[in-house]
């Protein structure tokens, strides 16, 4: 240590100085050695990171290079939300072309069933071929809106979007297995990004449990949005749990297993449940099922003042695990509300429906809210308190103030 | 009058220069070292005051953090950084020497 401290010669001057003098000291001094990838975190000519650099800088919040969010008007006014407008949250570093290799020798391997196998991403190629509009949706978004203090991001409506994935339906894939074994509970997906950071993969490895149910309508992806799936959302191939929180749908897929048990990896024990304010535990529940939630997406703060007159108010909706049936718009901050009009395409149950409401306004300030069914859930009034920020579709955070002119 | 002027500087710099002009030296001397081989902070975050470039948590240098933010994170970990003090990895007062650390050069 002393050593140390003699080769830094840090005293008051240098930190008179400021940290553009602390970095260089640093750079001289003895730190760690460190074998942890650090091939694609570097910063790009946009201020978003090389592995991302391909996005859309101007759609995007930066809230951290691994917590990058969208825009509440940038998510997609066509419904599919482009590529480049996508958030990222990784949990692991994104792997590298290096890493990867080539794409169809990426190897998953299938457990849990009648006859367990390995197929190439080529092989998979092979056994099924559909395409599905799924949302993925971080859990923690919509945490920004929560009042104590919550580690993570602070997303407010941009850790989601609405995607086509192309790939194997899942089921194919089990059936050139033989089938799944009698007493499987779970369906269990393993990435494998953490494995060039040599961490302790019971710490480190993205492993999700979620009924065995899922796999009905689950699918293993290569292609987002038309385009094979870039590295940085889990390429070459990524399991999509439909109307499952995004951390169930594992990027960089290693394997897929029926089991009789939740996997024991922290990921899965321990983080992503939601608990009470102050309590903690693998005894409460897990980040599975997304609830019913819509949200505006057009006018908002970020979109200046309107000008008073006809206004189309937009917004995307969602069903959860079930369609969503209807959206209702208020301008008075919940006082009264009008049913909205589902436009474009229906892509199916696990996709948003885009809304609109024409309406008039006039001078004034308004607090615009959306309230969104599918049956027999509708989005509450507020929050569901806990301590991770989990799983929030409370219409009242996530109105908008709009000011028209 | 000169006096005066003097102590208006004084007064000035005091409340308008970077947080880093009045970090403590020792504190900070300290806190890298945490950061650095104690907690091992710098195999997962790239921070440039550090040295360091783990590419496992975010880049501490495109973040600008609050001593009690800092504190918070280390303390009771996220993913699959350890809970620091929870886990009793760390002292409290490491803790809050790291955070220091951190906090003063993390989005500069």
């Amino acid at each position: 240590m002393n050593k140390k401290k003699q080769k830094l010669n840090l005293n008051r001057r240098n930190f008179l100085t400021g940290t553009a003098s602390l970095a260089g000291i640093a750079a001289t001094a003895s730190v760690v050695p460190i074998s942890i990838v650090n091939a694609n975190h570097t910063e790009g000519s946009k201020g978003l990171p090389e592995f991302i650099s391909w996005k859309d800088r101007d759609a995007l919040i930066v809230h951290s290079d691994k917590g990058i969010e969208t825009h509440r008007s940038a998510i997609g006014e066509s419904l599919i939300t482009p590529n480049r407008n996508v958030y990222i949250r990784n949990n692991m570093p994104t792997m590298t072309d290096y890493q990867i290799g080539n794409k169809n020798n990426w190897k998953v391997s299938i457990q849990g069933v009648k006859n367990p196998k390995t197929f190439t991403l080529g092989q998979l190629k092979k056994l099924g071929h559909t395409t599905m509009a799924t949302i993925l949706q971080c859990s923690g978004n919509g945490r920004g809106f929560f009042e104590h203090k919550v580690r993570g991001s602070q997303w407010k409506t941009g850790a989601a979007a609405c995607v086509l994935w192309t790939g194997v339906p899942l089921m194919k894939v089990v059936e050139a297995c033989g089938g799944i074994n009698g007493d499987a509970v779970f369906m269990t997906s393993a990435g494998v990004d953490h494995e060039p950071t040599g961490l302790d993969p019971k710490k480190a490895m993205v492993e999700r449990s979620v009924p065995k149910k899922v796999y009905q309508d689950a699918m293993l992806a290569w292609e987002m949005n038309g385009v094979p799936l870039p590295n940085a959302h889990g390429g070459p191939l990524r399991m999509v749990t439909p109307g499952y929180f995004g951390i169930n749908n594992v990027k960089h897929l290693g394997k897929v297993a029926f089991t009789t048990e939740e996997s024991s990896v922290k990921y899965m024990k321990t983080s992503y449940r939601i608990s009470p304010i102050g309590k903690k535990g693998p005894q409460y529940p897990s980040c599975w099922e997304m609830p019913v939630k819509s949200w505006i997406t057009r006018p908002t703060d970020e979109t200046g003042t309107v000008k008073a007159g006809k206004v189309q108010i937009v917004g995307v909706a969602m069903g959860g695990t079930r369609k969503v049936r209807s959206v209702k718009v208020s301008v008075d901050g919940g006082k009264s509300w009008k049913r909205a009009k589902f436009v474009g395409p229906d892509l199916g149950k696990y996709a948003w429906r885009q809304f609109v409401l024409e309406t008039t306004l006039a001078s004034g300030t308004y607090n615009i809210a959306s309230l969104a069914s599918n049956g027999p859930d509708k989005q509450p009034e507020l929050r569901m308190e806990n301590r991770r920020g989990y799983a929030h579709n409370g219409w009242k955070d996530h109105s908008v103030n709009i000011t028209v002119v | 009058m000169k006096i005066a002027k003097f102590l208006l500087i004084l007064v000035y710099v005091y409340f308008l220069s970077p947080q880093s002009l009045i970090a403590d030296d020792a504190k900070m001397i300290k806190g890298l070292e945490i950061f650095n081989e104690t907690a091992g902070c710098a195999g997962c975050h790239v921070l440039k005051a550090a040295g360091s470039e783990g590419n496992v948590g975010p880049n501490l240098d495109t973040v600008d953090l609050t001593i009690e933010s800092v504190v918070e994170m280390v303390t009771y970990g996220l993913g699959v950084m350890p809970a620091y003090g929870e886990e009793e990895i760390l002292t409290k007062e490491e803790i809050e020497i790291v955070s220091y650390f951190v906090a003063n050069t993390a989005g500069k």
